[in-house]
């Protein structure tokens, strides 16, 4: 029996060799690397390229132009709703979007209506939405209004069919809607130009449902790229009629805007920790069939390696 | 028996009520709707207070027990009761309410947030592997669409019969026709499962919202 074939002191009979207990030699570094490397090459790879910044190439995707269409069809004075769907754990992947979209809103002379459907959401709302204000001089109650956070996302999403000064009587900051000049001639989905819900979770489809299916609002979105994955479905049925995936999503934008920021200077980050991921998977799989091919993981050995990839 | 009824009562009368304004466009009607939905609202509102007191009662108890991790439910008390404090005393625009919520509370969720980057990276090392079929494609689509999604799918890819295949235009195609295909079937039968239990609830047929294990009829 070799050494790899030993369990380690203490380990259960039949368990998958870590590291400690692991193969030597270039198969064994293949198969069981120990993740405290994997650590370092993955802060390594995001960090480098964030620090040194590398100029890729950025192609447009079909869904961040028909995103950037919807937006460029809007006439200054139109009234957009903006819901700020997120929290501050999604905010690296989410904010640059944010700020390329206010920041065209606000050249394009659109006012805007923001909301969020999270706690969470209002602190990144009020920030998002002051500094870009800050950056364009706008002022609140006649380019823009926060309206804050609603409990019950499904209710507030119907309700605002009905009535947004009946669902908000009042703002963010305790002022009633009903004095707010932006909204004196804007009280529901009927008045909004296009709806724009920038989500880390299904919400984007909920719009969809509830302002999109009931009321038939025109809606766009913005999503993390896990959750793009969901929305295709609801792009190619019309529903939602363009969206930015994840910061790549970011990226796309800020090119079409020529307004390059955080997404595109991310993309180097996001490319180097994509490939090493990558790599790994790929260096994990032959230092598997190098030592399956070997025959050094056999019999109970193997199946519990095997069961371990399975659970 | 009331504690029975009378939701099961209420679930009927308000289910098939907003079941039918969908399709009565009378004014009466679209009030009662704006009413059942502002109640919506202040039942959800009222179950949002009745979870911090929950909380609030958990970590209080894990306290005074002095029980294993009391130090972090005495964080989190303070935490809770701190930001009230500072929303009440100086205002929700600015201050301390505000610092808080931008020096410690979106930095660390967004911290624990990225750390999966590092679990991820070591997950799909030790887990990802080509063990069969299924395994395989899963795992050739899932490295194709992560190298796509970024611009190192632009530059990655081949030449077959005069054209070009990059990566990012096979990570496309699979997210725009297999994965299409799939989520769509998905969202066909979400939709179709949550029409039955709606009806089933509304029915009275289905009980198990009520806190009973098993439905009224026709199993669970």
């Amino acid at each position: 029996m070799s050494e790899i074939q030993r369990p380690a002191p203490g380990s259960a009979p039949g368990s998958a060799p870590g590291p400690a207990s692991g193969p030597r030699g270039s198969l064994g570094v293949l198969a069981a690397l120990d993740r405290r490397w994997i650590y370092l090459a993955m802060a390594l790879a995001v960090a480098i390229p964030m620090l040194a910044p590398v100029r890729l190439p950025i192609v447009i995707s079909k869904e961040v132009e028909a995103f950037h269409r919807e937006i460029e069809a809007l006439a200054p004075g139109d009234q957009v709703l903006f819901s700020f769907d997120y929290e501050p754990d999604v905010m690296a992947e989410l904010d640059p979007m944010t700020e390329a979209i206010l920041d065209r809103l606000f050249a394009k002379g659109i006012q805007v209506i923001a909301m969020t459907n999270y706690a969470g959401g209002v602190g990144i709302g009020q920030a998002r939405l002051e500094a870009a204000a800050r950056r364009h001089g706008k002022t609140y109650g006649t380019d823009y209004v926060f309206l804050g956070y609603n409990p019950d996302w499904s209710g507030t999403m119907l309700r605002l069919g009905e009535s947004i000064k009946a669902t908000f009587p009042v703002d963010q900051f305790g002022r009633p809607t009903a004095e707010i000049p932006l909204l004196a001639t804007c009280d529901a989905y009927r008045d909004i130009e296009l709806l724009v819900s920038i989500a880390g979770s299904q919400l984007s489809e909920f719009w969809a449902a509830y302002a999109g299916a009931r009321y038939g609002q025109r809606m766009v979105s913005g999503n993390t790229a896990i959750q793009a994955i969901f929305i295709y479905p609801f792009y190619q049925s019309g529903q939602i009629k363009g969206f930015l995936g994840g910061l790549k999503g970011a990226a796309e934008y800020e090119t079409l805007i020529e307004r390059p920021a955080f997404g595109v200077r991310g993309m180097g980050s996001q490319s180097a920790g994509h490939l090493l991921i990558v790599a790994l998977v790929i260096a994990g799989n032959v230092g598997y069939f190098l030592m399956r091919r070997k025959g050094l993981l056999q019999g109970n050995r193997l199946r519990a390696v095997e069961r371990k990839g399975r659970s | 028996m009331i504690q029975r009824t009378l939701p099961i009562a209420f679930a009927i009368v308000f289910g098939v009520f907003m079941l039918a304004q969908y399709f009565v466009p009378h004014p009466w009607v679209a009030r009662g709707y704006n009413t059942v939905l502002d109640w919506k609202q202040i039942v959800f509102g009222c179950t949002l207070t009745l979870g911090v007191f929950s909380l609030l009662r958990f970590h209080g108890r894990k306290l005074l027990r002095r029980d294993p991790g009391a130090l972090f439910s005495g964080v989190a008390l303070v935490s809770c009761i701190a930001t009230v404090l500072a929303g009440i005393f100086f205002g929700i625009e600015g201050g301390p309410y505000r610092w808080l919520f931008e020096r410690v509370q979106a930095p660390m969720q967004a911290t624990l947030f990225s750390m999966l980057a590092f679990f991820v990276a070591s997950a799909s090392y030790r887990a990802f592997r080509a063990r069969s079929a299924h395994a395989t494609i899963l795992l050739v689509a899932g490295c194709i669409v992560m190298l796509g999604r970024v611009p190192a799918g632009d530059i990655l890819g081949f030449d077959a019969g005069g054209a070009r295949y990059s990566l990012a235009g096979i990570a496309s195609w699979i997210l725009d026709i297999p994965n299409l295909a799939a989520k769509r079937g998905i969202l066909i039968g979400v939709g179709l499962g949550m029409i039955s239990t709606s009806l089933r609830i509304i029915l009275g047929v289905e009980r198990a919202y009520l806190g009973q294990s098993r439905s009224g009829g026709g199993g669970s």
